[in-house]
C-alpha cells in the first residue's frame, strides 16, 4: 500500500470519511414518524432504477418526496457550514472566527428576512442573504483591522456587527405583516429543514457545491492563509486572490445555507474544531474531513430534530445541545489546538 | 545574481521619511549585514528591498530589473525571506512548514508531490535538523524554529536569502548554529542578507555592511572599514572597543560595549596613521588560493613584499606579505581573508616612529 504523503489522510480515514455521510443518510431515510426498515428503504431506492420492483406507494412517497430532499439538504448544509467555518478560521488565523462569530450569519439572516419581507422568490432571497453576509464580513474586517489588530478585536467586531444585523432583523420583523410574514420569518430564523422540496434545493445546492469544489481544489493553498501577510506573500502565492476566492466561497456557502434553512448555529465552529483536534491543521486533510463530518453531523441532528418529539424541534437548539458537550469533552481531552 | 537598491526613500507617511536616497548592492557570495539599533527601521528596509512595502522614490533591482515588474512567482523563486520567528504561526508540523516554501513552484490548484517531499528531506539533512522530523512546530525551541524557517525559505531554491534578525532571542549555541548556517550557505554561492543589532556578528560573518542610525542616516561598504568604533558610537550611541581575541589557530574580532554616550554625534576617533604590517596566511585548502590571489591583487598598490611556500607534509600553503597602507585598509584585507574557509590569518604591525 502506498504510504500517504504528509498531511494527507490515511487510506482508512479516507474510506471511512467517504462512506460515513452516506451511511448516516441511509439510516436517516428509514427513521421518522413512519419507520421504514432498511430493507424497504433499499427496495424503494432500487425501484426507481428497476420497474420490476414494487413498493408501497406511501413508503415511496415518504422517501422520495419528504425525506430524501430534506436529507440531501442536511448533507449540503452541514458540509457548507463546516467548510465555511473552516475557511473563516484559517482566513483570519483565528480559532473563534466562524460564520456566527463574524456576523456573517446575522448579515445573511437580515438579507434573507428582508427578502421575505419584500416578497422575493427563493433566488432573490439567496442573493440578498449572500450580499448582506458579504457586507457583514467586510464590516467586521474593517472594524477590527485598525491599529491593535488581534484575535479578540476581530471577535469583538464580529459580535458588534452581528448585533447590528440582529437589530435590523428585528426591525424587519417589526414591520412585517403579523399574519403571514412574521411567522414565516420567525420560524425560518430558528432554523428548520422542513420546507424543502427539490425546487429549493436546485437553487441553493449548486452554490454550496461550487464553493466546496473550489475550496477542495485549493486545499493545499489554504495552508498559507493563517501565515502572516509577509510570510504569505514571500511564499510566492498570490495571497490577495487566494483570500478573495476563499472569502467569496465561504460567504456564498453560508448565504446559501441560511437562505434555504435559516440560521443553524455552531456547526461552523464545532466541526472544524473537532477535525483540527483529530487531524491537525493541514488543509489537505481538514477540507475533506470537515466536509464529511459536517454533512454526517447535520443529517444525524436533523433526524433527531424531526423524530424525537411529536413536534419538530428547531435545529439550532439541537446543534447547540448536542454539539457543546461533545466539543467540551474533546477540548479537555486534547488540550485544544492553535492556529 | 545582483540585488540593488538605487536612490530609494521610504516613510510610512509622505512627509516623514525614515530613510532617504538609499543605495546598496550585493552579488554572488556576498553576506550583507544590516546593522542598527532597535527601532532604526532595519525590518522596514528589508521589506522595502523585497517589495513588501512600496518605496516612495527609487526602486530595488534584481539583475538590473525593477522588482516591481517581476511577477510574484518569479521573484519569490529567486528571493527567499525568513521572517522573525516570534510572530510565526506554529500550527503545522515541521515538514508541512517547510513544504509551504514550495508555494512559488506549484500551480494554484496543485498540491505537493513526492519530489517535493524528497526535497524537504534533503533540506532537513543539509541544515542538520533531520531529528526535528515529525515534530510539531509548537514543540520546537526558538533556535529549532529558526532553522525550520530557514529550511522553508530554502525550499523555494532561491539564490538570495533574506533573514530578519535570525539570531536575536537565541542562546549562544543556537546563535552560532544559525550564523554558521548563513556562512555555509554563502560559501555555496548564495547571497545572504541579515538584520542584526550585534556589531560583532556583522564583523564575524559579513563582508559588506549597512549601518542604519536612528535618524535615518546610513553607511554602506566593506564590513571591516565600516564597523569602526566611531561608527558604532554614531549609530548605537555606545562607546565600544573593537578588539581581537587570538587562539592558536585564528584571530577573532569582537566588539565590546563600554559605556553609553551622551553626545554620540560629536564623537570623534583618533585618525588612523599609515602602518607597516606583515600579514601571515596559512591556507589549508588549495581551492582558496585563487580567492586569496584575487584579494591580494586588490591591494597591490600597497604591497611591498610577498613570499609563498607550500608545506607538503601537512598539506598547507604559507604566504607572507608585507604592506604599507592606512591601518584600516590593512584591517580590511585581514578581515576579508579571515572570512575564507580553512584560511588562518594574522597581521603583525611595526611600530613606526
Amino acid at each position: 500500500m502506498k504510504k500517504p504523503l504528509i498531511g494527507e489522510l490515511s487510506l482508512l480515514s479516507k474510506i471511512v470519511l467517504l462512506i460515513l455521510p452516506f451511511i448516516c443518510a441511509f439510516f436517516a431515510l428509514g427513521i421518522g414518524r413512519m419507520n421504514i426498515s432498511p430493507a424497504e428503504v433499499l427496495n424503494a431506492l432500487h425501484s426507481s432504477f428497476n420497474s420490476d420492483i414494487t413498493v408501497n406507494p406511501l413508503t415511496y412517497a415518504t422517501i422520495y418526496n419528504v425525506r430524501l430532499p430534506r436529507i440531501i439538504l442536511a448533507l449540503l448544509v452541514g458540509l457548507g457550514l463546516s467548510l465555511s467555518g473552516l475557511a473563516f478560521q484559517s482566513l483570519f488565523a483565528n480559532p473563534l472566527a466562524t460564520p456566527d462569530t463574524l456576523g456573517v450569519a446575522s448579515g445573511a439572516s437580515f438579507g434573507a428576512a428582508l427578502g421575505i419581507l419584500l416578497g422575493f422568490n427563493l433566488i432573490g432571497i439567496e442573493i440578498a442573504a449572500f450580499f448582506f453576509g458579504a457586507v457583514a464580513v467586510f464590516l467586521t474586517y474593517l472594524s477590527s483591522s485598525g491599529k491593535n489588530r488581534s484575535t479578540t478585536s476581530l471577535v469583538l467586531g464580529g459580535i458588534m456587527i452581528g448585533s447590528l444585523f440582529s437589530a435590523l432583523v428585528s426591525l424587519v420583523k417589526y414591520t412585517a405583516d403579523t399574519d403571514s410574514q412574521l411567522p414565516e420569518i420567525t420560524y425560518w430564523l430558528m432554523g428548520s429543514l422542513q420546507q424543502t422540496g427539490f425546487d429549493s434545493l436546485k437553487i441553493g445546492a449548486p452554490l454550496i457545491i461550487i464553493g466546496a469544489v473550489v475550496l477542495y481544489a485549493l486545499r493545499w493553498r489554504l495552508n498559507i492563509l493563517p501565515l502572516s501577510d509577509d510570510e504569505a506573500k514571500s511564499s510566492g502565492v498570490n495571497i490577495r486572490t487566494l483570500r478573495l476566492i476563499t472569502i467569496i466561497c465561504a460567504t456564498m456557502m453560508t448565504g446559501a445555507c441560511i437562505a434555504m434553512c435559516g440560521q443553524v448555529g455552531w456547526v461552523g465552529l464545532l466541526i472544524p474544531h473537532i477535525c483540527r483536534m483529530r487531524f491537525g491543521n493541514n488543509h489537505l486533510s481538514l477540507v475533506p474531513a470537515s466536509a464529511s463530518l459536517g454533512a454526517s453531523f447535520m443529517v444525524i441532528v436533523d433526524t433527531i430534530a424531526r423524530s424525537l418529539l411529536a413536534a419538530e424541534i428547531p435545529i439550532s437548539i439541537l446543534t447547540a445541545i448536542i454539539g457543546a458537550p461533545f466539543f467540551i469533552i474533546l477540548m479537555r481531552k486534547s488540550g485544544g489546538w492553535q492556529l | 545574481m545582483k540585488l540593488e537598491i538605487k536612490d530609494a526613500s521610504f516613510g510610512y507617511r509622505k512627509d516623514k521619511l525614515i530613510f532617504k536616497n538609499v543605495n546598496l548592492s550585493v552579488t554572488d557570495g556576498d553576506v550583507l549585514a544590516i546593522l542598527g539599533p532597535n527601532g532604526a527601521g532595519k525590518t522596514t528596509l528589508l521589506k522595502c528591498l523585497m517589495g513588501l512595502l512600496p518605496w516612495r522614490q527609487g526602486a530595488s533591482y534584481l539583475n538590473g530589473v525593477d522588482i516591481r515588474t517581476i511577477s510574484a512567482k518569479n521573484l519569490w523563486q529567486q528571493i527567499a525571506y525568513v521572517p522573525q520567528a516570534k510572530g510565526v504561526s506554529s500550527a503545522f508540523s515541521v515538514e508541512e512548514m517547510v513544504l509551504l516554501g514550495r508555494g512559488s513552484h506549484l500551480n494554484f490548484f496543485s498540491k505537493p508531490q513526492a519530489k517535493d517531499f524528497e526535497l524537504v528531506d534533503e533540506l532537513l539533512e543539509r541544515l542538520h535538523i533531520t531529528k526535528l522530523k515529525g515534530k510539531h512546530c509548537n514543540q520546537l525551541s526558538g533556535g529549532e524554529l529558526q532553522m525550520v524557517l530557514i529550511a522553508r525559505a530554502l525550499a523555494s531554491n532561491a539564490q538570495i536569502l533574506i533573514l530578519d534578525e535570525p539570531e536575536s532571542n537565541l542562546d549562544f549555541k543556537n546563535q552560532l548554529i544559525v550564523l554558521d548556517t548563513i556562512s555555509a550557505l554563502a560559501a555555496q554561492g548564495m547571497i545572504c542578507l541579515f538584520n542584526t543589532h550585534y556589531p560583532a556578528h556583522a564583523l564575524q560573518r559579513s563582508n559588506k555592511a549597512f549601518i542604519l542610525s536612528k535618524g535615518g542616516e546610513y553607511q554602506f561598504g566593506p564590513t571591516r572599514s565600516l564597523i569602526t568604533e566611531e561608527n558604532i558610537a554614531k549609530a548605537f550611541g555606545v562607546k565600544a572597543v573593537i578588539g581581537q581575541v587570538e587562539t592558536p589557530g585564528q584571530m577573532f574580532t569582537d566588539v565590546i560595549p563600554l559605556s553609553v554616550l551622551t553626545d554620540p554625534l560629536n564623537y570623534t576617533d583618533t585618525p588612523d596613521k599609515e602602518a607597516l604590517a606583515v600579514i601571515s596566511i596559512i591556507n589549508g585548502d588549495f581551492a582558496q588560493a585563487e580567492n586569496i590571489n584575487n584579494l591580494l591583487h586588490c591591494y597591490s598598490e600597497y604591497l611591498i613584499g610577498r613570499m609563498g611556500m607550500p608545506y607538503k607534509e601537512d598539506n598547507v600553503y604559507i604566504i607572507n606579505i608585507t604592506l604599507k597602507a592606512p591601518k584600516e585598509r590593512i584591517e580590511e584585507l585581514v578581515h576579508a581573508l579571515s572570512l575564507l574557509p580553512k584560511v588562518n590569518v594574522k597581521a603583525t604591525y611595526a611600530t613606526l616612529t
